[in-house]
């Protein structure tokens, strides 16, 4: 075996050119999937990780009624918070938001939105809920996202006025001034809402002490999985769209793979069917010898795999400083990408686990062992004589 | 001490007298306008943002409870009827030949696209019920002497917190009406006008509505005819009428 | 000399066969996966695309401005003309009305009073005029659950789970509830004609389409539309076209005082989709970059193996007192041919299962049950004219390089060894 890989070595070296050309595009094969897949658990870790910090927390319980498909419903869907949570909101490890439909009137022009009350000194979101606290006297503070502030053409420190309905149905209207813009890589706490203190809602709705959702801390979840009139959404059920998005994104980009894949093994399979044909007298002199076809037959192998085992430390010289640095500062696209559809970052991070490495290797290794020995198998029909004499079979 | 006592004392019986005449001219105002039944025809006007329509209509009404629209024009809506029992109200469409129910968020849907809502139309209960009202000025309009009403809701289910109407001293007509978000915020005028006297009453036979939140040029009703006191059916304040 | 060489390379299959066989599997591959990335990226473009915003898509101003609400009251009129001046003016797209609305979907009992309700998402559009390429273009046929398409006026499709939610069936009747035009309350009778699923949790929820024409009558809204979408005939949005069309309209028939005036936008300027279409060519560019690059490499090996391969026919080539410049060009002449032919050969095969994967896509439905956002249920490639030609950098290009590498050799081959090697 360790002179079938010194032998290996020595005959894939030897062919210079041919050789490395293979390995380049093998070790893209390494190189590109590691990335590729690294950007897709990155994005997934990331579109995670934004939504835990801007929406979801660690889990949440909504009214029974809430429906967010459904602005309708908002009219019915608050009560107020359970007892049993009041202590621990009172801690900070959980946030009730009251959610109600307004009507925005800026710069004449007239827009339906949906009104979020939040706690301005809550540090469960990223939100700058702090800024609700800014002292205005003839107006109320109010804070909202990026997409929003665009799509209405409004800065900080405008004014416009909010009219909606109270709980009883009574009209109302309050001038808001914006306090803040975020911006935040989750569309769904950005697009057609505003916020404003929890407290200025209750008062304006008329609906005290009462919510829609509480949402408690990541990681602190108070273990009540039932709660009358409420229901529990696990963080897992709420990020369920991510990991469908993500999963679509990995059989699609799969295709690639294999397509990739399949671009390396045609360099392989052509570079192994033209040395057996010309190294028949080689073959013939290996059997001479006393090597049995098996071991030819292996010898030509253990020489295409290590085309995978050069291409793997080539594709490491280059890719792991590439896929370091990518790791580090991310893969920024050059663009805004604030508006986004979904919940995606300016920069992804590429997120790398052991397995992911481990698993792309065997993947790629296997794949050009069998590559290597599907034409080898002609020399286990070859006649020795003939090989030896290099006649063409 | 006495002084102030007596200050007090005025001021309270002021005020009281002043909401008593308040809330008696509403009633006066609600017995002028609202009588057992009455039947009359209508058209509105509405004036859209791009384009104006009119809608005429016949409506049959007993008190507050009752009340049978049926559309006569444009081609369009004719056929269309309404009709309100109490605090429930079904649309009949001829084309579909189905009687709706309207409720819930349905309510505030316009009136035929004008600048009145179904809720609007809906709330039936006395103004003295559920505002309560003081006299807080005079006022001159068209030439006629006015006191400014202005009413507060009493009770925490109505659309406008504060109301502010004109009621001709004399014939105990409103002539303009204001209505107001809670903040203070004016939503929606109200001007009546072409007050005639009609079997012994004094009723307006031109209003005009604006929502101020909505563009266009408001929405003009006029009453073209008005019968006070007819035998109506019963049978039209039923569901089986809204086919017929 | 060129009839000469290509007859010794289709005789001599040893001389043929393989190389042409590599540069045709490249250049399938190459052609493949460049359209399929586009489709893989585009995926969510053209979903946008063909249910919300059209390649391009006419309303008025004022209607531009508050397009999230579906303001009907701002819609365009006499839309019959400013179709026929579309047509005639921006040949280049396909446009159609539509009408965008919301209301309720009321369900009668047996008495006719309301059995069931809910909330609606409404879509007219130019549904049973044969002509129209619409239901084709929302793919309504494949999406279909029971029944069939509309087929006559007052037929109406409802979305698979809202039926289910209502309780309808095909055949039954059910009444629309919505506002015309002018904000009055409308009423109109449907036919159940069938059920359909998008795959779409947005449009699976309360998604109700009809002819446009049942719409107008219903909505009030004779010759008017709330939109005219329009698409490419060549079938794919082109980013600079649109924007160039939407420029080429606006600067003649746009009236930015008048907010009924009608004007052009094109996909990337409605929402967020500019940056997506922005990323998506991005992606692109680099994902295609790095295929094109590594089969060049594979084909310029594949070139070299090619002059390997015919080592010692060269030899008695050179030994018969073949000029050495001329072994080296017909060398390369053969490599051209085999370069082209497979680039041909290749280009065909990659449109071809291109075209399968556009037209019946990689069902991945099965991994999506109860998807909850807006995510196409196939993965489509996507054809587009560069894919006419880019296999050829690879495949010709590559091939003649490697070629022309390897014989280089031939130069240093010395005629005195000749015959020792080929005793060998």
């Amino acid at each position: 075996m360790k002179i079938a890989i010194k032998l290996a070595y020595r005959n894939l070296i030897g062919a210079g050119l041919r050789t490395w050309l293979n390995v380049i595009v093998l070790s893209f094969s390494f190189v590109v999937i590691i990335w590729m897949r690294g950007i897709i658990n990155g994005w997934n870790r990331q579109a995670k990780d934004d939504m835990t910090a801007w929406e979801i927390g660690g889990g949440q319980y909504w009214h029974e009624k809430y429906d967010p498909f459904d602005p309708f419903t908002l009219s019915e869907s608050h009560a107020p918070v359970p007892e049993e949570l009041i202590p621990i909101i009172n801690r900070g490890e959980m946030e009730p938001y009251l959610i109600s439909q307004g009507t925005l009137y800026p710069r004449g022009r007239m827009q339906t939105i949906i009104v979020k009350g939040i706690n301005p000194k809550q540090d469960i979101f990223l939100l700058p809920s702090q800024k609700l606290d800014t002292l205005i006297t003839d107006a109320i503070p109010a804070v909202t996202g990026s997409i929003m502030a665009r799509n209405l053409n409004i800065t900080r420190g405008d004014r416009m006025m909010l009219q909606w309905r109270d709980a009883g149905g009574t009209f109302d209207a309050t001038d808001i001034v914006i306090t803040e813009i975020f911006s935040a890589n989750v569309p769904n706490v950005d697009q057609g809402q505003i916020y404003i203190s929890l407290e200025n809602l209750q008062k304006m709705m008329n609906l005290p002490g009462e919510a829609t959702i509480i949402t408690y801390r990541d990681g602190h979840s108070p273990g009540l999985t039932e709660l009358d009139g409420w229901n529990h959404k696990t963080k897992q059920e709420l990020t369920s769209s991510v990991d469908e998005l993500i999963k679509v994104k990995s059989v699609g980009t799969s295709v690639m793979y294999v397509i990739l894949l399949l671009l390396a093994m045609l360099g392989i399979f052509d570079t192994q069917v033209l040395s057996i044909f010309r190294r028949q007298k080689e073959i013939g002199t290996y059997i001479a010898l006393g090597y049995t076809r098996r071991q030819v037959v292996g010898l030509f192998t253990v020489e295409g795999t290590m085309n995978a085992v050069l291409a793997a430390i080539v594709g490491a010289f280059y890719g792991i400083p590439f896929l370091a640095l990518q790791a580090k500062t991310g893969w920024t696209m050059p663009m805004d990408t604030s508006d986004f559809g979904m919940a995606i970052a300016q920069t992804l991070y590429p997120a790398y686990s052991a397995g992911l490495v481990i698993m792309t290797v065997i993947v790629i290794m296997f794949t050009t062992m069998i590559v290597s020995y599907w034409p080898s198998r002609r020399i286990a029909r070859m006649n020795p004589t003939e090989a030896l004499r290099g006649k063409i079979q | 001490m006495k002084r102030i006592l007596l200050i007090i004392t005025t001021l309270l019986f002021t005020v009281f007298v002043s909401s008593q005449n308040a809330d008696d001219i509403l009633k006066k105002v609600e017995s002028n306008i609202s009588s057992d039944n009455r039947i009359f025809e209508s058209t509105m006007i509405i004036n859209g943002a791009r384009s104006s329509r009119t809608i005429t209509s016949k409506s049959y009404v007993v008190g507050d409870k009752q009340s049978f629209t049926e559309y006569l024009s444009p081609a369009r809506e004719k056929g269309t009827k309404m009709l309100k029992l109490e605090n429930q109200l079904w649309i009949y469409s001829p084309s579909t030949d189905r009687i709706i129910q309207i409720a819930g968020h349905m309510l505030r849907q316009s009136v035929m696209g004008s600048d009145l809502s179904y809720e609007d139309m809906m709330d039936d209960r006395k103004l003295t019920d559920i505002y309560s009202s003081k006299v807080t000025g005079n006022d001159n309009i068209e030439g006629r002497e006015t006191w400014i009403l202005e009413l507060t809701a009493k009770v925490t289910d109505v659309a406008y917190q504060t109301r502010k109407m004109w009621i001709d001293t004399e014939r105990y007509v409103p002539l303009r009406e204001e209505l107001f978000a809670k903040s203070g915020q004016m939503l929606k005028r109200t001007t009546m006008s072409e007050v005639e006297n009609i079997n012994g009453r004094w009723f307006p036979t031109k209003i005009v509505y604006k929502d101020l939140m909505k563009q266009g040029g408001g929405t003009e009703f006029k009453i073209t005819q008005v019968q006070f006191n007819q035998k109506i059916p019963d049978h039209i304040f039923t569901k089986a009428s809204l086919k017929q | 000399m060129i009839k000469f060489l290509l007859k010794g390379l289709i005789r001599d299959k040893s001389r043929s066969r393989l190389p042409f066989l590599v540069v045709t599997i490249g250049v399938a591959l190459t052609v493949l996966v460049h359209a399929y990335i586009v489709g893989f990226m585009g995926d969510i473009i053209e979903i946008n695309a063909r249910f919300s915003t059209g390649h391009m898509k006419v309303m008025t101003r004022a209607y531009e401005q508050e397009m999230n609400q579906v303001p009907n009251d701002l819609a365009l009129t006499e839309t019959d003309s400013l179709l026929s001046l579309l047509s005639k003016q921006f040949p280049s797209a396909e446009w159609s009305p539509r009408i965008r609305f919301g209301g309720l979907i009321d369900v009668p009992d047996e008495n006719g009073e309301t059995r069931s309700q809910g909330p609606a998402m409404g879509l007219g559009i130019d549904l049973i005029n044969p002509g129209s390429a619409e239901a084709k273009r929302l793919n309504l046929e494949k999406s279909a659950v029971r029944g069939k398409l509309p087929s006559e006026y007052g037929e109406i499709l409802l979305s698979e789970n809202f039926s289910l939610k209502l309780g309808v069936n095909p055949g039954d009747k059910v009444t629309l509830i919505s506002s015309t035009m002018d904000g009055s309350m409308a009423f109109y009778n449907f036919i159940v004609s069938g059920t359909v699923a998008f795959g779409l949790e947005s449009l699976d929820r309360g998604m109700i389409i009809a002819d446009i024409s049942d719409i107008r009558t219903a909505l009030n809204m004779e010759d008017a539309a709330g939109e005219i979408t329009g698409f490419f005939k060549n079938g794919f949005y082109d980013n600079d076209e649109a924007i160039a069309e939407a420029d080429r309209f606006n600067a003649t028939f746009s009236d930015n005082s008048d907010d009924f005036s009608p004007l052009m936008v094109s996909l990337s300027s409605q929402g967020s989709l500019g940056t997506y279409v922005n990323m998506v060519e991005l992606w692109t560019l680099m994902i295609s970059s790095i295929f094109i690059f590594a089969m060049s490499l594979v084909l310029w090996n594949a070139g070299i193996l090619g002059g390997l391969r015919r080592y010692g026919e060269v030899g008695i080539r050179l030994a018969i007192g073949e000029e050495k410049g001329h072994v080296y060009r017909t060398m390369i002449y053969e490599s051209l041919m085999i370069g082209f032919a497979g680039s041909v050969a290749g280009t065909l095969f990659g449109l071809f299962f291109a075209y399968l994967i556009q037209k019946y896509g990689i069902n991945i439905s099965g991994m999506m049950q109860g998807s909850a956002i807006m995510l196409p249920t196939d993965i489509r490639a996507k054809i587009q004219p560069v894919d006419f030609y880019i296999g050829f950098i690879p495949g010709l290009f590559s091939t003649v390089i490697g070629t022309m590498l390897a014989g280089i050799g031939i130069y240093k081959r010395q005629t005195a060894k000749l015959f020792k090697e080929l005793e060998a």
